[in-house]
């Protein structure tokens, strides 16, 4: 605690943040806030092997062990999507592949990378390593129910995996599992297949819902003194809305889960029609396929933005410290941030343009969709703001931050086509939407925890990553990458469509042949080129150079720990006390080109303050 | 409510570069509501379950078949037992509530089991009027009226189980302390007294939207956007 504290600490707090509660021992004073610290939190510390790296409670272990499986899921994603272009690129080399694996890969890929790899990669993995850190806290709230959280996790990838080996295999009904189709038979994996994932979702979200409540008690109630929401760096008030969304959209999706089980096992009509099926008049009846197809896009709509907030927070976060300069309109990026949560709950149905939908809702959804352009397209200014006359360190992490501001762009000018009802009708289900969707929250998001991982590795393991493989890995990323999607946005002009095995029977079809060898080359490349970051990672934890304190002179509190990497507790004897936010870089009269978020202002007195 | 909202876009506004405003943030402790964790988290799951009881609700309305008479669930049976020994459960929380206020330890302890008692009580009734309804021909599978009943019914019920396996560990605790050691555990059992208030609102909101969402209620909705 500094000295300047210490002489005034009988000044009560009176951020307008503050609000009393009906809790014991509270004033009517709504800005009252009692003069005491956040009481010291008990930690359980393990000693054993087990309790120490397998069911460990420490934050910052839980996160990697996320990190870990996510990106085991990812590979596995990964490995999916190479089958799948085999099939399409070259299938005179996959004689072995069935339109049915084809389905059921193109399906658990999806899935797999959406909900298994990002969001549990964004959430799990920087929301439980960098919150405790970034706030200022020892740990979670809820080291426990956190412990729990991951576990719940790990068994949910157990039984979607399981899937692969049950009779008649995974569900081949596409990522969005609509019904009637997914339960009926000849669709792949109709029978245990369809059931498995619907566990395993309904696990996911009610171990995602142990770890949100983690995350977003201890954002608002655990923060360190001075540590105001305003004075929160971007990435936590990405990663908390994030949250806030996936808390409120993973109900609809455990609630689908649940009905589609029970259409399947009790024979229950939630989703399902009246179906006639080879003369004979099915035991459904009642139920809306429309109904699902809701339920799954108002998850389905915001999971973009649950994945894409805490990649919009992280990459403030990077940009401001490698171009040391203060993140240009921070209050408009929080207000961005929340703006863009509050309304990814009203474009859901723009996914649903071709479901028959009355005109009227068409235009609703139409008009909510471009809405949501605009805070983003704030954020896109401020990062390139951010990084104008800045002292921009060209390094990987910069590398990959560039990379994502142009894919994000990209992949968003693409949303802005689709957003409209009359351009979507002749595009819908044609690769035109993959490309889209695969450069607007795969590539990008994928680029900013590439940046990430360059930027944080050092915090985790205490050594830095080889730049010179770094760029590489970048070059053959951000390159490869572009192979691929580009050209798909060609494909879905001329009318390709999505989720077919195969199409070189149809004549107007030819042109796509070479394109999709082009495409299918590219993938294997780029695939193979994330093995570049496993290298890298291996060979720097063995022989990289040591990282020492705060290697990217970042003034944010994760880099101000005793320990590097920071032992369980993260603080040594005494929390952090902060004195301004994460941004002061190249301030005008500072010593350094950086001030920490813990230097009390008498140790920068001749300062001046930038406005932003 | 208005005053939070005042305050959140209070915060939003705040320029924490400024030297005026870093002056007052330095002070600031940390903590945003003046609020226990534990009613936090219990707070933040009535936010998540009533956006799941929500949804559920609303594939009843979608689905609700025209010829189903929506009042049946409404007519005099075990439910309505099953609501009044809910609000009985709610009553001995506030009495908690109350006897925490005095530290009247004993009656604290004797209401946390009545409380338990009759929780499990309520459940037990569910099961009796489940079997009852199937009795009747009424099965899970019959039509998307009773399907959304008993999922309904299923999931408030995992809710108060969920409920009740933390009223367990706070009442074995309870039972075995001494004198105002009893105080200490004031958070969690308030924590849980307003998780049960909770349970009982969205057992009485279903209750009424079944009641308002009747036949006639439901085409004039459809007649808007068809």
């Amino acid at each position: 605690m500094s000295e300047d504290f210490k002489d005034k600490n009988i000044i009560q707090a009176q951020s307008s943040e503050t609000i009393s509660g009906s809790g014991s021992g509270v004033s009517p004073d709504m800005d009252y806030v009692r003069p005491a610290e956040i009481p010291e939190q008990d930690l359980y510390h393990g000693h054993s092997f087990i309790t120490k790296w397998v069911f460990c409670q420490d934050a910052k272990v839980i996160g990697v062990q996320y990190f870990c499986l996510a990106t085991f899921t990812g590979i596995i994603g990964l490995i999916l999507s190479w089958l799948m272009r085999l099939q399409l690129g070259f299938p005179e080399a996959a004689g072995f592949m069935t339109a049915e694996h084809y389905y059921q890969f193109v399906t658990m890929h999806g899935m797999i990378m959406v909900v298994y790899f990002l969001t549990a990669l964004f959430l799990g993995g920087f929301g439980n390593y960098l919150i405790p850190l970034m706030v200022g806290a020892r740990d979670m709230v809820f080291p426990y129910v956190n412990m729990v959280s991951f576990w719940m996790f790990f068994v949910a990838v157990g039984v979607l995996l399981a899937s692969f080996f049950v009779p008649g295999g995974p569900t081949g009904s596409g990522w969005t599992l609509y019904p009637p189709q997914a339960i009926l038979e000849g669709t792949p994996g109709s029978g245990m297949g369809i059931i498995l994932m619907c566990v395993s979702l309904a696990l996911f979200v009610i171990g995602f819902t142990m770890g949100g409540l983690n995350y977003l008690i201890t954002i608002l109630q655990a923060r360190t003194r001075g540590m105001t929401l305003m004075r929160l760096p971007l990435t936590v008030w990405g990663i908390f809305t994030a949250t806030v969304l996936a808390m409120l959209a993973f109900p609809a999706l455990l609630v689908s889960a649940i009905m589609m089980s029970l259409d399947k096992l009790l024979g229950t009509s939630f989703f399902m029609p009246t179906i006639l099926k080879a003369g004979e008049v099915l035991e459904y009846g009642g139920g809306s396929p429309i109904l699902f197809q809701h339920l799954f896009w108002f998850f389905g709509h915001p999971e973009v933005y649950i994945v894409a907030l805490p990649a919009f927070g992280i990459v403030s976060d990077l940009i401001s410290v490698h171009s040391r300069k203060n993140i240009f309109g921070y209050r408009m990026m929080v207000w961005a941030i929340v703006g863009i949560g509050a309304l990814s709950f009203f474009v859901w149905a723009h996914h649903m343009y071709v479901s028959g939908m009355n005109p009227w809702f068409g235009f609703f959804f139409a008009t909510t969709t471009l809405i949501i352009a605009v805070p983003t397209a704030m954020k896109v200014y401020n990062w390139i703001l951010t990084l104008w006359r800045g002292n921009i360190r060209m390094n990987t992490v910069m590398l990959w931050c560039l990379g994502f501001i142009v894919t994000f762009v990209n992949g968003g000018i693409t949303g802005i086509f689709l957003g409209n009802v009359t351009v979507d009708v002749p595009l819908s289900d044609t690769y035109f939407v993959i490309a889209h969707f695969h450069m607007v929250m795969g590539i990008a998001p994928l680029m900013v925890i590439m940046g990430a991982v360059y930027h944080w590795f050092p915090l985790v393991t205490g050594r830095m990553l080889s730049e010179k493989l770094g760029k590489w890995h970048f070059w053959a990323t951000f390159l490869g990458a572009y192979s691929i999607y580009f050209p798909m946005h060609y494909l879905g002009f001329i009318g390709v469509p999505r989720r077919y095995f195969e199409m070189y029977d149809s004549p107007y079809m030819t042109s796509a042949v070479g394109m999709n060898e082009f495409i299918s080359t590219a993938a294997f490349l780029v695939g193979a080129a994330q093995f570049i970051l496993i290298f890298n990672i291996v060979k720097s934890l063995k022989i990289g150079k040591p990282a020492g304190k705060n290697p990217w002179k970042a003034n944010s509190l994760e880099w101000l720990t005793p320990s590097v990497p920071p032992e369980h507790g993260n603080w040594g004897e005494r929390l952090p006390v902060v004195h301004r936010w994460a941004y002061d870089y190249s301030v005008p009269g500072a010593k350094d080109d950086f001030i920490v978020q813990t230097t009390p202002p008498s140790e920068v007195v001749h300062t001046k303050v930038e406005k932003t | 409510m208005s005053k939070i909202i005042k305050k959140f876009f209070g915060t939003l506004i705040q320029k924490p570069w400024d030297k005026e405003q870093a002056e007052i943030d330095s002070y600031h402790e940390g903590r945003t509501f003046d609020i226990s964790n534990q009613k936090s988290a219990v707070i933040i799951i009535f936010g998540i379950a009533t956006v799941l009881f929500s949804l559920i609700f609303t594939g009843y309305i979608y689905t609700l078949p025209p010829e189903q008479d929506t009042g049946y669930l409404l007519k005099p049976n075990l439910l309505w037992i099953n609501t009044i020994v809910l609000l009985f459960v709610t009553y001995y929380f506030g009495k908690i509530n109350n006897d925490l206020r005095r530290s009247e330890i004993l009656q604290i302890k004797r209401n946390l089991i009545i409380v338990g008692a009759l929780s499990y009580l309520f459940l037990i009734g569910q099961v009796i009027f489940w079997v009852q309804l199937m009795k009747s021909g009424n099965y899970v599978s019959t039509n998307t009226y009773f399907s959304s009943f008993y999922f309904f019914t299923a999931l408030h019920g995992l809710h108060l189980l969920g409920g009740l396996y933390f009223w367990g560990k706070v009442s074995s605790r309870v039972i075995k302390l001494k004198n105002n050691q009893i105080l200490d555990e004031e958070k969690n059992i308030s924590a849980l007294s307003l998780y049960w208030t909770y349970l009982l609102i969205v057992w009485l909101a279903f209750f009424l939207m079944i009641y308002l969402f009747n036949d006639a209620f439901i085409a004039w909705c459809k007649s808007l956007i068809s």
